[in-house]
């Protein structure tokens, strides 16, 4: 296993798979940094509930396009040099596509963690009023990880079947257009649930209300949306067995 | 004879085609098994299914004297080194880098790198990225990844497809020189007759998915029984001559073909074409080539 792990990362070598995490990180950082470079005081107060709302629509939007360049990244480099047929002579189908989905993991994790990382530093400096809660961090990690990580297995299966990467690219940008159409749909919406990238919106955490007498919104908690955090739960096993199952099936 | 490749009853068929059938592969140990066909004939087809690479529908395959399954495939692929159609490699990564992951996954040690950079003449381009190389050279760098391990038996499909011509020769004297220098058995696919001739020991031709010819290439040489071209200056006299004789003939263009004679027997039917006024004024002795051979056994043309 540590041997395929470490082969894995020796392919990695001048893929830039880091550098397009580093740089949506980058970017979501300017864009929390304009959104805060507007705050006024009651914002400040609530910082972490305004910014993590701020968040989630962020992550709709970008998470899908990474996942689909990340994917393509780590998978397409198997077909363009048809090492499938030379690799599976050497390790199990099975351990590859394992390897493949640990690796991108991996990278969702830290990516993920910066996120966390860098609000908490940010926050800091900002001075949000309350320090941010580990419920919070929690069910940040719940909203953004299996979630991710059901659309990285479908974008992992995509770039291993598709020769041209533009499918699985355009298949990204598809789930970041569908993933910020759920957030205008309520959670009783079909919408929401029939998409996968629509799911961000469903485990969303954080609801607000605005006054319009007062133009004030006010944050609060939401507790976690359990029937979709299981349903999200259940695609990820099944979709990374079935996925699994088609890519130890296909013939190289 | 010990074999290092046995296989019985390998079958597999494509949405109700069938692709192979019934193949009893057997490969003798440290030579070079020629693995004969036209395009499509299931040679690749066979040599993945020896890969494990594709499931078989039936039959089995028995590798270094272990019979092959889901479970040991591995194991068994340990011994062995392939490449298989069009050459494998990372692009983005120098040719040192791309043997370096066959290595890491071989568990073979640090200086086998070294060893087949220096076997297949690499070792100036190793640090160049594998995509700004040549067909010939991705070539030769998958024959060194092929090489990690020191495989006892090497698959190698079709490797010198779209080589130029000094890339052909070089991989064949490479190749021939693995059994005598190494040890290693070779089991080799081409649809080129003439590589086989200059290459194997041993060849079997597999047509239309079935084996039909296994044998060393010798062997296959007695096949092209040898005929006689007689040069005569009348031939309906002489052919006439001949059914008297009970002679089995053939006009053609050049004259007329009969099957070859011992020396005594020659010797005898000139003396009587003369006799009978044929006008025999040559006698010459023709060999079927390989590729009239391939043609009898395959009833297709093949590639010279």
């Amino acid at each position: 296993m540590l041997r395929e792990w470490k082969t894995e990362w020796m392919k990695l070598r001048r893929r830039k798979a880091g550098l397009l995490i580093l740089a949506f990180l980058g970017f979501t950082f300017v864009w929390c940094a304009w959104v805060v470079s507007d705050a006024d005081l009651q914002d400040l107060a609530d910082g972490y509930r305004w910014i993590l709302s701020n968040l989630s629509i962020i992550n709709t939007i970008l998470l899908p396009t990474m996942l689909a360049m990340l994917a393509s990244r780590l998978c397409d480099m198997e077909i363009k040099g048809n090492t499938l047929k030379l690799i599976c002579t050497m390790e199990e189908k099975g351990r590859l596509f394992d390897m493949k989905v640990l690796t991108g993991g991996v990278y969702l994790v830290f990516y993920v963690g910066a996120e966390l990382l860098l609000l908490v530093l940010g926050g800091t400096l900002m001075g949000f009023g309350d320090p941010i809660e580990s419920k919070h961090i929690l069910y940040f990690l719940l909203q953004n990880i299996p979630v991710s990580l059901v659309i990285y297995l479908l974008q992992v299966m995509l770039s291993f079947r598709f020769e041209n990467q533009i499918i699985p690219l355009a298949a990204g940008l598809f789930g970041s257009f569908i993933g910020l159409f759920s957030w205008f749909f309520p959670d009783s919406s079909l919408f929401r649930w029939i998409f996968v990238w629509g799911h961000y919106s469903l485990l969303h955490f954080i609801g607000n209300t605005w006054d319009e007498a007062t133009r004030i919104v006010t944050y609060y908690d939401v507790g976690p949306n359990w029937a979709a955090l299981g349903l999200v739960t259940a695609l990820l096993v099944s979709g990374y067995l079935a996925c699994r199952y088609l890519f130890i099936r296909k013939e190289v | 004879m010990e074999y290092i490749v046995e296989t019985k009853g390998l079958s597999k068929s494509y949405k109700g085609k069938q692709v192979v059938r019934d193949v009893d592969l057997k490969v003798p140990k440290g030579c070079v098994y020629g693995f004969m066909g036209p395009n499509g004939a299931g040679k690749s087809t066979t040599l993945k299914m020896l890969l494990g690479l594709i499931r078989a529908d039936s039959g089995e395959a028995v590798i270094a004297g272990n019979r092959m399954n889901r479970k040991n495939r591995l194991q068994i692929l340990r011994c062995t080194g392939s490449l298989i159609e069009s050459p494998s490699y990372y692009g983005h990564l120098t040719g040192r880098e791309n043997l370096e992951i066959v290595r890491s996954l071989k568990q073979a040690p640090e200086k086998e790198v070294d060893q087949v950079l220096k076997l297949v003449r690499m070792e100036r381009q190793q640090n160049k990225r594998a995509r700004e190389y040549s067909l010939g050279m991705k070539q030769r760098l998958g024959l060194a990844a092929a090489l990690i391990g020191r495989p006892e038996l090497l698959i190698l499909d079709e490797p010198t497809n779209g080589l130029d011509p000094s890339g052909i020769q070089e991989i064949r004297e490479l190749i021939c020189e693995l059994p005598k220098r190494m040890g290693i058995t070779v089991l080799v696919s081409s649809h080129l007759l003439s590589e086989m001739d200059q290459m194997a020991d041993y060849v079997g031709i597999i047509n239309h998915g079935q084996l039909i010819f296994q044998d060393k290439l010798d062997a296959l040489h007695e096949h092209s029984k040898n005929k006689l071209l007689l040069r005569v200056m009348n031939r309906t006299t002489a052919l006439k001559v001949l059914e008297n004789r009970g002679v089995e003939s053939r006009a053609t263009e050049e004259g007329i073909l009969i099957p070859g004679l011992p020396d005594d027997h020659a010797a005898a039917l000139a003396a009587e074409l003369a006799a009978g006024g044929a006008g025999l004024y040559r006698m010459e002795e023709r060999q079927k080539s390989l590729e009239d051979i391939f043609l009898s056994l395959t009833g297709r043309r093949a590639s010279l």
